[in-house]
């Protein structure tokens, strides 16, 4: 059990019906999309990815009255941020993260704007605990550079967030980097969220492309290793010193084999990337963070944390549920799995230092509206 | 002991010649009017680390930057790759890792070598 203080670091959020984010476009996008006759909308969202049988989100979590899974903000209330201390709960969005797979570059940059705008009007007044990621169309960096600038002086949007990958060129890659400029520029991590694969860009394994939603969720880890790597390689954190990074549901056990044998090829392969000042790891200790959905789960769970903690990660996860997905983790769940020892960095501290968050400034509900008054 | 080596016109530009020194093979350096010597041990995996690569070392001022710092030699090992400057012989990535080096001087137009044991039989 854990009863201390929680920040969720992966929530998303959602909207029931298109007419949600249409008014959000501008009045020629509006003109795009609306009114196709009998063929309808033009899709706002991605129609790519491999379906699950169980369905994507959790069966308790559609609203009582209607309405997706994460749309409704007294259900979320509800089920997740008043059913423990959560403190702070960082919105990931639904489908609409998916938006960089559109192979539009300006409709999606129109997307992510709009989206943007969607979750502040529609979330963040609901409640002080809530906080946006910052969705961008990163088919065209230098405007998705712009539109996590336009969110500079709002403290409440709070990531750069990735998902999908327009240019089949992890993200490490140069193309990207206006928009890491961006967010070393206003103190913003770069978000990257695990699941591209299955959706419209890259091929959703290094492999090939796996025929089954149970492939795909097994190789998960895939991406978020091939873009950590990029990440390092391409000297990321060396052109950002203060760029931080956190990798969101893409497990964590793997870290420290990848990180040993990454540590290990610089040491032969240095030549090739001369830029690097320092081993991979310590890049990684720096820089990076690890949402803890979904931990790995070994028959003894010693197993795990003994990874866990050979690369010092106790330090580096941060809490995230995943809500309302059908694979999340739970906090009284998770908090068995790790030791007791770690629970509050993990819960808390950790994210507060990747957020720059005062722990002491991240206070219960009550007290932000007393503070606010 | 100390060892003589050799000519100083005997040893070829940025080449190592491995000799015998002690119970133990080292190889030396020519670069510039500069030597090294270095033992022939990587400390990796006891690899012939001077039968590697040797070369100015490689250095980037930004990430796609790539420049040549030709007042420091690098060798590699040619079994992994693995990079030490010479002067010192520490790893390019970690300074607290080294090759061991020996030390090498000119006399008068001659290669000394200084080594702690007798030469092999």
């Amino acid at each position: 059990m854990y009863s201390g203080p929680v920040i969720d670091s992966d929530v998303h959020h959602a909207r029931s019906a298109d007419s949600e984010l249409i008014p959000y476009l501008s009045k020629g996008w509006r003109e795009y999309v609306t009114d196709r006759g009998p063929a309808g909308n033009v899709a706002l969202t991605v129609q790519d990815g491999l379906p699950n049988p169980h369905g994507f989100m959790r069966a308790d979590t559609y609203p009582a009255g209607g309405g997706e899974p994460g749309a409704d903000y007294p259900t979320m209330r509800d089920q997740l941020l008043s059913a423990s201390d959560v403190r702070r709960a960082v919105l990931t969005f639904g489908d609409d993260s998916h938006l960089a797979g559109h192979h539009n570059p300006y409709f999606a940059a129109e997307l992510a704007r709009a989206t943007n705008d969607w979750s502040i009007d529609s979330w963040l007044g609901q409640d002080t605990r809530l906080y946006s990621s910052i969705m961008v169309g990163s088919q065209l960096p230098d405007v998705a550079a712009e539109e996590v600038r336009r969110h500079a002086a709002n403290p409440r949007m709070v990531q750069v967030m990735l998902v999908d990958n327009p240019f089949n060129k992890p993200f490490g890659h140069p193309i990207f980097h206006p928009i890491y400029a961006a967010a070393e520029e206003t103190g913003r991590p770069v978000a990257i969220h695990g699941g591209a694969g299955g959706w419209a860009n890259p091929p959703s394994t290094g492999g090939g492309s796996v025929s089954t939603y149970f492939e795909t969720h097994v190789l998960w880890p895939q991406a978020i290793q091939t873009h950590l790597v990029s990440f390092i390689a391409h000297g990321v954190f060396e052109k950002y010193p203060r760029l931080r990074l956190v990798l969101i549901e893409g497990g964590s056990a793997w870290i420290p084999s990848l990180l040993w044998r990454f540590d290990t090829e610089f040491k032969g392969l240095r030549r090739e990337v001369p830029w690097l000042k320092r081993l991979p790891s310590e890049y990684f200790a720096q820089h990076v963070w690890v949402t803890t959905q979904p931990l790995e789960v070994a028959p003894k769970k010693e197993n795990v944390v003994e990874l866990l903690r050979s690369m010092s990660l106790e330090d580096h996860l941060v809490y995230s549920s995943d809500y309302p997905h059908w694979d999340a983790d739970e906090i009284d769940y998770l908090a068995t799995r790790l030791p007791a020892e770690w629970h509050r960095r993990v819960f808390f501290g950790n994210a507060c230092r990747l957020y720059g968050w005062e722990e002491e400034d991240v206070a219960p509900p009550q007290q932000v509206a007393e503070k606010e008054r | 002991m100390r060892i003589d080596v050799g000519a100083v016109s005997d040893f070829e530009q940025r080449r190592v010649r491995i000799v015998n020194a002690g119970n133990h093979e080292v190889g030396v350096l020519r670069w510039g009017e500069r030597f090294f010597a270095v033992h022939n041990r990587c400390p990796h995996q006891s690899g012939p680390v001077c039968r590697g690569i040797v070369s100015g070392r490689l250095t980037s001022r930004v990430p796609g930057s790539m420049e040549v710092d030709e007042e420091t030699p690098i060798l590699a090992c040619p079994w992994h790759g693995w990079e030490f400057e010479l002067e010192r012989g520490r790893a390019l990535w970690d300074p607290h890792y080294a090759v061991k080096v020996a030390p090498v001087h000119v006399e008068s137009g001659r290669v000394v070598l200084e080594v702690r044991r007798g030469p092999a039989a």
